[in-house]
């Protein structure tokens, strides 16, 4: 898999979560480029650019993260967080799909700025149902900016 | 709420009474003043003018005193001369009378020792011729101041001389001739002694008319004296009844205004005496209620020092129940959130891979092993209705109200738009009359006609024809809301246990339920502040009742609501 050129970035430290995500968004021939994180530090240095991830690129940024909020090391919300405040990744649409339904986490997760908020449904056909919707929507029908980058994060020096 | 006000209330009272101690102390000096009487003037000092007068009389009496002073010593002086004069005038008459007497011994010796010739007169004779010079002396002596005596004392020394001539002639005739006097020679002496005789008479005489004269004089200037003595005293008297008669007026005047002083003075010490008594019983009040002000600022202060440590003890016994609670709600919200977290996720893997399985790899399954994998996923259905149903009444019980006027036909509506896509393929007539609105709050409102009407639907599933009733009545003020059906119904000997979390009148092959629906039902309703129950009968439906929101404080609601969505 090229890292460099990944659709979407799955931030799911759960294997089982992650095999049955990507069984859904395959099942849907949406799995083309999937990058899975499997905790926040790693999904943050993915889409910083740094670390093992040093080679890639700000012009490639992914077309959606798909976010667990209960993370190792770094947790979903910080990870959102970062990626919210800086102008090079906050363009990218982000989907918290958690079990949790916690108002709590719902508002803090619409208050540092995520796109959608989606508790994963127990029975699998509903939760198939849910990323199939949500793949088409942020991969196909919605409008990204080109390369994903802001006006403004590309004149920044 | 009952202590504050009682404390005000205490407050209050004691400053009032303090208020109005000090208004009447403020007042009083006012009332009293308007009571007291100018005080009438006191006769003014004993006038200027009346004081000249006095003086003035006070000066003529001196003056008249010493005036009468005067006249009295010139009385007695006037008196003395006049004695004088008396005496005088009686020694020149006693002079005169001896002058003549020794004349008369004289002439008589003399003639009768002429006529007899004895001696003895003789002897006589020469004795009474001696001492007449010396009376004649003692006369010219007298009579000094007088010119008229004089000259008469000159005629008589004249005649006494021609009288003693005469004598001494008729004795030398008779001691040298022997001869007898004769009868011419007897009337000349006789007639010599006459001459000497009215010479001293006239001395006399003139000596009495000088007397008289002189008496004349000072009796009359006695009698001026006299008079001015007496005017003098009358005039005195008068002006010393008159002095008295003013003292007395003075005195009279000054005891009637000492009287009045006194009386004043005695109406003064009254007053002040009476003021002093209403001010000692006005300090003596307001020491009581100042006493009873302290008393009650330190009753005040210790319930006040008790409240704060009851306050304190009951902010200490809330802060650790807070904590407590806190502690409690944390863990309670842990734990929901790892039932959430944590249990939906391994329900949700065996959902899929058993899924998965079954889709993928079914076919090569014999037919026993595909029922198999049936029930996992049932029963993993299943798990999860029964997680999210507990986390949903968990959620109830930690729920804080949001009531807001709600239209209860729309919830409806929306519940059961959301029902009749899962009742596809059954007859199912929906009789939902005109509904209130009412103050509640619409999420867990929603929730309740979820649970109930889902119920409805679920237990009138055996029949051909469901009919599903809402309607509301009003009783007692209060909306009761009503859902009834025709369905399978329960008997009445379980109807306390309906509402029991887990509690199932049906068995889980005849009626899919978790056993928590209604008790969700309950709590939503009992925070609510209302009341659920059911009446059914085994076979013949059920109907479940509910009140929600207080009937007048919504119709207020809901028309000003109206009103604001019309506009």
């Amino acid at each position: 898999m090229n890292i460099r050129e990944v659709d979407i970035l799955l931030v799911e430290d759960s294997q089982d979560d992650a095999d049955l995500a990507v069984h859904a968004l395959r099942h849907e021939k949406l799995a083309s480029s999937i990058f899975n994180a499997r905790d926040g530090e790693v999904a943050l240095d993915f889409l910083f650019c740094r670390g093992e991830f040093a080679q890639r690129s700000f012009d490639h940024p992914p077309k959606l993260i798909l976010l667990d909020l209960k993370l190792p090391k770094v947790d979903g919300m910080q990870v959102l967080k970062e990626v919210k405040n800086d102008p090079r990744t906050k363009a990218i649409p982000v989907v918290i799909m958690t079990s949790s339904k916690e108002e709590r986490d719902l508002a803090s997760g619409y208050d540092l700025g995520v796109n959608s908020y989606i508790q994963k449904p127990v029975d699998f056909d509903q939760f198939r149902e849910t990323v199939k919707r949500v793949g088409l929507y942020w991969l196909v029908t919605n409008q990204a900016p080109v390369n994903g980058l802001l006006h403004a994060a590309k004149q920044a020096p | 709420m009952r202590e504050p006000s009682f404390l005000m209330k205490t407050l209050e009272a004691t400053s009032e009474l303090h208020l109005r101690t000090n208004r009447r102390l403020q007042e009083s000096p006012l009332r009293k003043k308007s009571e007291i009487v100018e005080p009438q003037p006191i006769h003014a000092p004993i006038e200027a003018p009346l004081r000249r007068r006095v003086t003035g009389g006070f000066i003529v009496a001196v003056l008249m005193t010493a005036f009468v002073g005067f006249s009295s010593w010139r009385y007695a002086r006037l008196a003395a001369e006049d004695a004088d004069w008396v005496v005088h005038t009686y020694a020149v008459m006693d002079a005169l009378e001896l002058t003549t007497k020794h004349v008369i011994e004289v002439e008589t010796s003399a003639r009768t020792f002429a006529a007899t010739g004895q001696d003895s007169l003789l002897a006589h004779y020469e004795a009474a011729k001696a001492t007449i010079a010396q009376d004649e002396n003692a006369l010219r002596r007298l009579t000094a101041d007088n010119p008229i005596q004089q000259r008469r004392l000159d005629l008589l020394e004249r005649q006494v001389d021609a009288t003693l001539k005469f004598a001494a002639s008729l004795v030398a005739k008779r001691q040298r001739l022997q001869a007898i006097p004769s009868d011419s020679e007897i009337l000349e002496t006789e007639r010599l002694m006459d001459s000497t005789r009215d010479t001293s008479q006239g001395m006399q005489a003139e000596e009495m008319h000088l007397l008289s004269l002189r008496t004349n004089k000072t009796n009359a200037g006695r009698r001026l004296t006299s008079l001015i003595i007496v005017v003098g005293i009358f005039v005195g008297a008068g002006l010393l009844a008159l002095a008295r008669l003013a003292v007395n007026r003075e005195i009279d005047v000054s005891t009637g205004a000492r009287a009045q002083i006194i009386a004043l003075n005695a109406d003064l010490e009254q007053r002040v005496e009476i003021r002093t008594a209403a001010l000692q019983s006005e300090i003596e009040e307001r020491k009581l209620a100042e006493e009873r002000l302290a008393g009650q600022a330190k009753e005040l202060a210790r319930s006040q020092r008790e409240i704060r440590i009851l306050n304190d003890g009951l902010e200490l016994r809330v802060v650790e129940r807070t904590a407590q609670l806190a502690e409690t709600n944390k863990e309670l919200e842990a734990f929901t959130y790892s039932v959430s977290h944590d249990l939906r996720a391994p329900l949700r893997h065996i959902s899929g891979f058993s899924k998965i399985l079954s889709e993928e790899f079914g076919a090569a399954l014999n037919p026993d092993a595909q029922r198999y994998l049936q029930r996992i996923q049932d029963g993993t259905h299943r798990m999860g209705l029964l997680v999210d149903e507990l986390l949903n009444l968990a959620k109830v019980g930690r729920h804080a109200l949001y009531r807001q006027v709600t239209g209860l036909g729309a919830v409806v509506a929306e519940v059961v738009s959301m029902l009749t896509s899962e009742s596809e393929g059954r007859q199912v007539e929906w009789k939902i009359a005109d509904l209130p609105f009412v103050e509640c709050d619409p999420v867990l409102i929603k929730q309740v006609f979820q649970n109930l009407l889902a119920n409805a639907l679920k237990f009138t599933c055996p029949r051909d024809r469901a009919i599903i009733e809402v309607s509301h009545r009003e009783e007692n003020g209060q909306h009761v809301i009503i859902i009834r059906d025709n369905g399978v119904g329960f008997s009445m000997k379980y109807a306390d246990k309906l509402f029991g979390v887990f509690q199932r009148l049906h068995r889980p092959e005849d009626f899919e339920g978790t056993g928590i629906g209604l008790a969700t039902v309950y709590r939503i309703i009992q925070k609510h502040g209302g009341r659920v129950w059911a009446e059914a009968e085994l076979d013949k439906g059920a109907t479940f009742y509910f009140t929600v929101g207080d009937l007048e404080q919504t119709e207020v609601k809901y028309k000003t609501t109206a009103a604001g969505a019309q506009l």
